[in-house]
């Protein structure tokens, strides 16, 4: 059960438990900025009232990092790469609602 | 492409032109008709406004109410979750035998078999009341224990998710674990009706044994 996506396996440890790294082939990364629409954002802000946790943040996030994900590893296809390992994520929000997630890590090929 | 946003765009234009060829229509007709259509139009052109003017209103009621419902159970709320993460925690610490999480970078044993890519993440922010009570307590110095408490338990869930989603996969362990904390707040305050809440974002390397 390997986990890859699009064929490409991507780990964030800096060498592949139990194989090889025969070539490194530079830094990949891939960004998504989303919002949620105003109706969402208006629950939030309610919730944020009452306290807790805000549902409706926590999926726009995790599908962002997910889009991030995807783009660094389209980005690892295109120069042929097998892996990314070493993989980092940065958040930062640019208004409340939206907010920019970036994942960048070191395309590699292993055996 | 067709992804949402440019629906989004496109339903928001075609209701405003249709609002707009609604008034238009009803003020050419009000020419040759009564007064009443007169108003008719002024009702179509106010619409927006009115509903601005609804959720007002709306708003000015549900906050008080909120507020005190947030009064009364924020804090119990943010310790119960604490305590059922904790006790989620046990189970599956019982069913995988060890603690599953650890921070090592690369694999101690040799008998990897496959490895991937885990990541957990949650939203957390303190109530109003709770941001009330940190700010006497800012004034007064020291530990701000109803913040504290809001992020502590946070990151108990959030670990216990990655726990999850690592059982969910079929690892057998979650190595290099790492933890990231932001604010989903951004930094130049210009209004004040921004929400506040803090990002916990685990991710790690999952392993799977021969």
């Amino acid at each position: 059960m390997e986990q890859v996506v699009n064929g490409i396996l991507v780990v964030n440890t800096e060498t592949i438990p139990g194989k090889i790294i025969t070539e490194t082939m530079g830094v990949v990364s891939g960004s998504t900025v989303r919002a949620k629409h105003l109706g969402k954002d208006i629950f939030a802000g309610l919730r944020n009232i009452v306290g807790g946790e805000l549902t409706q943040y926590t999926e726009l996030l995790q599908e962002s990092r997910q889009e991030a994900v995807g783009r660094m590893v389209s980005d690892a296809m295109s120069i042929g790469a097998t892996a990314v390992v070493n993989v980092r994520f940065a958040t930062s929000a640019i208004t409340s609602g939206a907010a920019e997630l970036f994942a960048y890590g070191t395309a590699v090929k292993y055996e | 492409m067709d992804s949402p946003d440019n629906r989004i765009g496109i339903v928001a234009v075609v209701s405003l032109l249709m609002l707009s060829s609604f008034s238009i229509v009803a003020v050419a007709q009000n020419s040759d008709a009564g007064e009443g259509s007169i108003a008719w139009g002024l009702i179509l052109c106010l619409l927006p406004f009115m509903i601005l003017a609804l959720f007002g209103i709306l708003w000015s009621l549900a906050y008080p109410a909120l507020f005190i419902w947030g009064a009364a159970f924020s804090s119990g709320d943010v310790e119960k979750s604490h305590q059922d993460a904790i006790s989620r925690r046990m189970v599956s610490r019982e069913k995988a035998g060890k603690e599953i999480l650890n921070t090592i970078n690369g694999g101690y044993r040799g008998d990897v078999s496959s490895s991937g890519l885990v990541h957990a993440n949650g939203v957390f922010g303190p109530s109003h009341w709770q941001l009330l009570i940190a700010f006497f307590n800012n004034l007064v110095g020291g530990s701000v224990t109803s913040f504290q408490q809001v992020i502590s338990a946070g990151r108990a869930e959030v670990m216990q998710r990655l726990r999850e989603q690592a059982e969910a996969q079929g690892w057998d362990e979650v190595i290099n674990v790492r933890i990231d904390t932001s604010s989903m707040t951004p930094q130049s305050q210009n209004n004040k009706n921004t929400v506040r809440g803090v990002e916990i974002f685990a991710y790690g390397t999952g392993i799977r044994y021969d």
